[in-house]
């Protein structure tokens, strides 16, 4: 097979602890070690470049139900006026278009273009699972998976309350990741997606489910010691309760505390780091969600940074969709209650400059970022597409590497903002490295994928090749060329070559037995049984467009924390 | 044509393909003469799409009423896609897989896509996307519903077995369930399957003289706004809506009468009132033979839905222009692929005398014949009885997996259209 190097540039690759000018060498898909006096087949000039590995998105709404519903919702995001978005020039590119709710093969090729090599879709429907692979089976060029969501369906629900045997609850958790083939496991808004099925309208961490009488902290408890034991890599990923309420500061600090030292992923934790200070009652509290995630190892979080400008909101947290419905803009939204397992919520959204909260929410986000110690337990999103599409992330860089800029964007909004933020006095500045952690060394070790996110030998050649520039959003827009397993797909911002990505996906171990119980429970809601409800690897395979199966396996251990 | 002789065991976990509830709780048996029928359940509707599958060999493809090798159909179809202008890819009727590769065959040649059954699913998407609403799904019905108020029609119709997918059972908390028939004109058939399916409900029948007016007037009730002329049965029935813990309004988008989408709105309305105090939510029940996948692939795939023309300027999407019935009167399209694999789906249109490529179901193959316009002709597999594959659910939410029932020769939808778009793209 060739060989090529790229040479001369300054590779970034924190997982190992390299930032040098070297060589980096790259055959059948892989990072290697040229042999001394081996002459490379094909060498690029990468002088004034910057190399890091592909980036990673853990947490991105690229596939499923509730994004397609957000694209039914609205079709103006593919229109400019009257007139239809202009069709790819690139030959290579099929006709794909949107901006909030790109269509999937549109948002491989933007994710490509800017050096990310996957996406991790973080709310997968268990009854919904089939879908979410297709869609994700159709996003070209990315490496994808998703976690699916579990703390809300009946079946655990009462089998907490009714107290039975954690390890039957584990099994049935490791069964709904076997069978949906989940990357992960998240938990959305802990029980309060089936209590809005029962009418009740808010959902303390302590408080009961007006139903099955748990409370969040029981579900949280639980999922989280599951995952733990089950030997998933990613921890639990959570949603906390009562997003986008002010002073919602208290639940996620009660969440972390729930977690019992078990690892969780906070994720979108802009949304969720409200206090009640001030005159409107609605204030920053990133400081002291940064200052318990400084202090609790256990705990990694995504950011779920908002951008200005028009978006929409997918989620499955039926409960504080419906709360936040009357915010739509444009005024339409759509909501379901889905096979006594989910809920999904979907709430178009244009964050203003001049409105005091959203002001407030941009510059939470960019708190977190900078008032976090550790980045290798922070990782950039905007929680696509609810704070902002991913096409804004060179922007979000730009923003957290350059503190004049950052402070020229704060002055243009809410006054109240604009001059009593923080974030005004905040001087850090992150750097090349840092960025390199929180948007591909980081996630790949929060996720356990250990031959991505770095640049080491032996490891999947997954590269994004950066011009050096002082203008960093123009830098991370477009690199200069991207790999994918090695293969050149993206030059200067232009797709070259389309293949098709892998799947993710965590292979568990858990007593079969639990079969009848699922069996059972299907009977009584008319859910799926559990013989149907199995994705084997040939149908994921064809879900998945034939892309590789990528499997991790999960080692069992009891009483782990 | 069958290989192998078929299973004459129930099928285990096998999915009925033939409407939008993809009922999972019946199953296939094959007589020893290879006929399939349906066993564990009754379903009139997929009775009747299982009469045309026997073990009988499949006609040949044929070009313009002549019989032809597959190859040589191929090489027709797609010559006459590159002599087309603006061609329609309709009907639909096939699985995910189908669409996936259909969507590619609509961009090489320019085509518009819009499936057979889409007014009634374009009348629904119109309102998603002017006012969006809430869903809910058959478990949850299932598992919540104490008042079911189906509007405009009977469901049972034209979806047999609703009810016994929807009706409680025994594993389940008992609990009252009220149905109301509003606005439907066979009343008296669809309580008979309600008495068959769920017997301990309480069904009462509003027959409506403007359905329109009814729902209107409804709405503004569940709203406590004044209407002097309500009748009393309409403030009843407000209250009953007002004072139940999950409340589902059912409809048939193809069924309501027009304007569809302004009953929906009302409909969904209602809903978003009830959903301040208590709990309510919507079933549409639509998108059999392949409607709903084909919508929901387009969508993922594009960004927009069907009713989108793959044109020049780029996706126009236009649920008025680019629907079938409208295209065909107005003469815009010059050929048609029609696409029908389950045999029980809309034949294509009578009235279309222009250029036909017609990938379907044997049993279609007539259709294609003595034809004075080129017509090709190619007779496709069935997912769900001659191959595995997925459909979605009439709610959207759902992905139901298929499963071959018996072995056979013929190609999949998805095989046939991935062999014709290289030679159309060239």
């Amino acid at each position: 097979m060739s060989t090529l190097v790229l040479r001369g540039a300054r590779v970034i690759d924190p997982a190992n602890g390299v930032d040098a000018v070297r060589d980096l060498a790259i055959r059948d898909g892989r990072i290697v070690d040229l042999a001394p006096g081996e002459h490379p087949d094909r060498v690029l000039d990468a002088n004034a470049c910057v190399v890091m590995a592909g980036g990673i998105d853990l947490h991105s709404h690229v596939g499923g139900g509730k994004v397609n519903l957000a694209r039914l919702l609205l079709p103006e995001d593919h229109r400019a006026g009257l007139e239809p978005l202009p069709l790819p020039l690139n030959p290579l590119e099929h006709a794909s278009l949107g901006c909030c709710t790109p269509g999937t093969l549109a948002t491989g090729y933007r994710y490509a273009e800017m050096g990310y090599t996957a996406a991790f879709e973080p709310a997968m429907v268990a009854s919904n699972a089939r879908h979410a692979h297709f869609e994700m089976g159709d996003l070209p060029i990315l490496d994808h998976g998703a976690y699916v969501m579990l703390g809300n369906e009946e079946t655990v629900l009462e089998m907490i309350a009714r107290g039975e045997d954690f390890q039957r609850i584990r099994d049935v958790i490791g069964w709904t990741i076997h069978s949906t083939k989940a990357m992960g496991v998240k938990v959305v808004n802990p029980g309060g997606i089936s209590a809005f099925k029962f009418n009740q309208r808010a959902l303390d961490v302590d408080a009961e489910h007006a139903h099955w009488r748990v409370t969040p902290r029981d579900v949280v408890r639980t999922l989280a010691r599951a995952v733990s034991e089950l030997g998933l890599a990613h921890p639990l990923h959570i949603h906390s309760s009562n997003l986008g309420v002010a002073g919602n500061i208290a639940s996620t600090l009660a969440t972390i505390d729930a977690l019992d030292g078990h690892r969780g992923h906070l994720t979108h934790v802009q949304f969720h780091a409200y206090g009640t200070e001030g005159p409107k009652k609605f204030s920053s509290a990133a400081q002291q969600l940064a200052d318990a995630v400084n202090a609790n190892a256990n705990v990694s979080i995504d950011v779920g940074q908002i951008i200005f400008g028009q978006t929409v909101t997918a989620s499955g947290d039926t409960m504080r969709q419906h709360a936040n419905a009357h915010l739509a803009n444009p005024r339409k939204w759509i909501g379901a209650d889905i096979e006594c397992d989910a809920g999904c919520g979907v709430v178009p959204f244009r964050y203003r400059e001049e409105s005091y909260v959203n002001a407030l929410q941009w510059a939470i986000g960019l708190e977190l970022f900078l008032a976090v110690k550790d980045p290798w337990r922070i990782v950039l999103t905007t929680d696509h597409p609810n704070g902002g599409p991913f096409t804004s992330y060179p922007h979000l860089i730009r923003l957290l590497m350059d503190k004049g800029f950052r402070n020229e964007q704060l002055a243009k909004l809410h006054p109240d903002i604009a001059s009593g933020s923080p974030l005004a006095a905040m001087t850090r500045e992150l750097d090349l490295n840092e960025i390199a952690i929180l948007t591909r060394a980081g996630p790949a070790r929060l996720l356990g994928l250990r031959d991505r996110g770095h640049l080491g030998v032996g490891a999947a050649a997954d590269i994004a090749v950066y011009r050096d520039q002082a203008d960093r959003e123009a830098m991370f827009a477009k690199p200069v060329w991207v790999f994918k397993d090695g293969r050149l797909v993206a030059e200067n911002g232009r797709i070259v070559a389309v293949p098709t990505g892998g799947v993710h996906y965590s292979e568990p171990e858990f007593d079969r037995g639990i079969e009848k119980t699922l069996a059972d429970a299907a009977r009584k809601r008319g859910v799926l049984d559990p013989a149907r409800a199995a994705i084997s690897r040939d149908e994921l395979c064809a879900c998945a467009n034939h892309g590789a199966l990528l499997p991790h396996e999960c080692k069992l251990s009891v009483g782990a924390a | 044509m069958s290989v192998l002789p078929p299973p004459t065991s129930p099928l285990p976990a096998w999915t009925c393909p033939f409407c939008a509830l993809l009922c999972d709780d019946v199953s296939l048996q094959f007589d020893a003469r290879g006929t399939p029928a349906l066993v564990g359940g009754q379903c009139p509707r997929a009775s009747a799409a299982l009469a045309r599958f026997d073990a009988a060999p499949a006609p040949s493809s044929s070009v313009d009423g002549q019989p032809v090798p597959l190859d040589q159909a191929i090489e027709s179809a797609a010559g006459l896609l590159r002599r087309a202008r603006l061609p329609l890819i309709g009907g639909l009727g096939g699985d995910v897989a189908g669409a996936r590769a259909w969507m590619r065959l609509a961009e090489a040649s320019g085509a518009i896509c819009d499936a057979a059954h889409s007014a009634g699913q374009t009348a629904a998407l119109r309102v998603l996307q002017d006012r969006g609403g809430y869903f809910t799904s058959l478990a949850e019905i299932r598992t919540h519903a104490d008042l079911i108020v189906v509007v405009g029609s009977a469901p049972g119709e034209r979806h047999p077995r609703l009810w016994q997918r929807i009706a409680p059972n025994e594993l389940l908390e008992p609990r009252d369930i009220d149905i109301v028939l509003l606005g439907v004109a066979a009343a008296d058939d669809e309580r008979a399957r309600i008495a068959q399916a769920l017997p301990s409900a309480t069904v009462a029948a509003h027959a409506t003289a403007d359905l329109h007016d009814e729902i209107a007037v409804l709405s503004a009730l569940v709203a406590q706004r004044q209407v002097e002329s309500a009748s009393e049965a309409q403030r009843a029935l407000a209250e009953r809506l007002r004072g139940a813990r999950y409340a589902v309004l059912l409809w048939e988008p193809g069924a309501l009468p027009q304007p569809a989408e302004l009953a929906i709105e009302l409909l969904q309305r209602t809903i978003s009132t009830l959903n301040l105090k208590t709990r309510a939510a919507g079933f549409s029940l639509g998108g059999s033979d392949g409607a709903a996948s084909a919508q929901q692939v387009h969508a993922w795939q594009t960004g927009l839905p069907l009713r989108t023309r793959h044109g020049p300027l780029g996706l126009e999407h236009d649920p008025w222009r680019n629907g079938t019935d409208a295209l065909l009167a107005d003469g815009a399209i010059d050929a048609l692929v029609w696409i029908a694999s389950h045999g029980s789906e809309p034949a294509p249109p009578a009235d279309w005398a222009g250029a036909l490529v017609l990938i379907g179901h044997p049993s279609f193959a007539p259709l294609a014949q003595g034809r004075a316009a080129p017509s090709v002709f190619i007779p496709v597999a069935t997912p769900g009885i001659d191959h595995g594959g997925h459909q979605f659910r009439a709610e959207f939410s759902v992905l139901m997996p298929l499963t071959a029932a018996r072995e056979q020769h013929l190609p999949s939808v998805a095989e046939v259209v991935s062999l014709i778009t290289p030679k159309v793209a060239a």
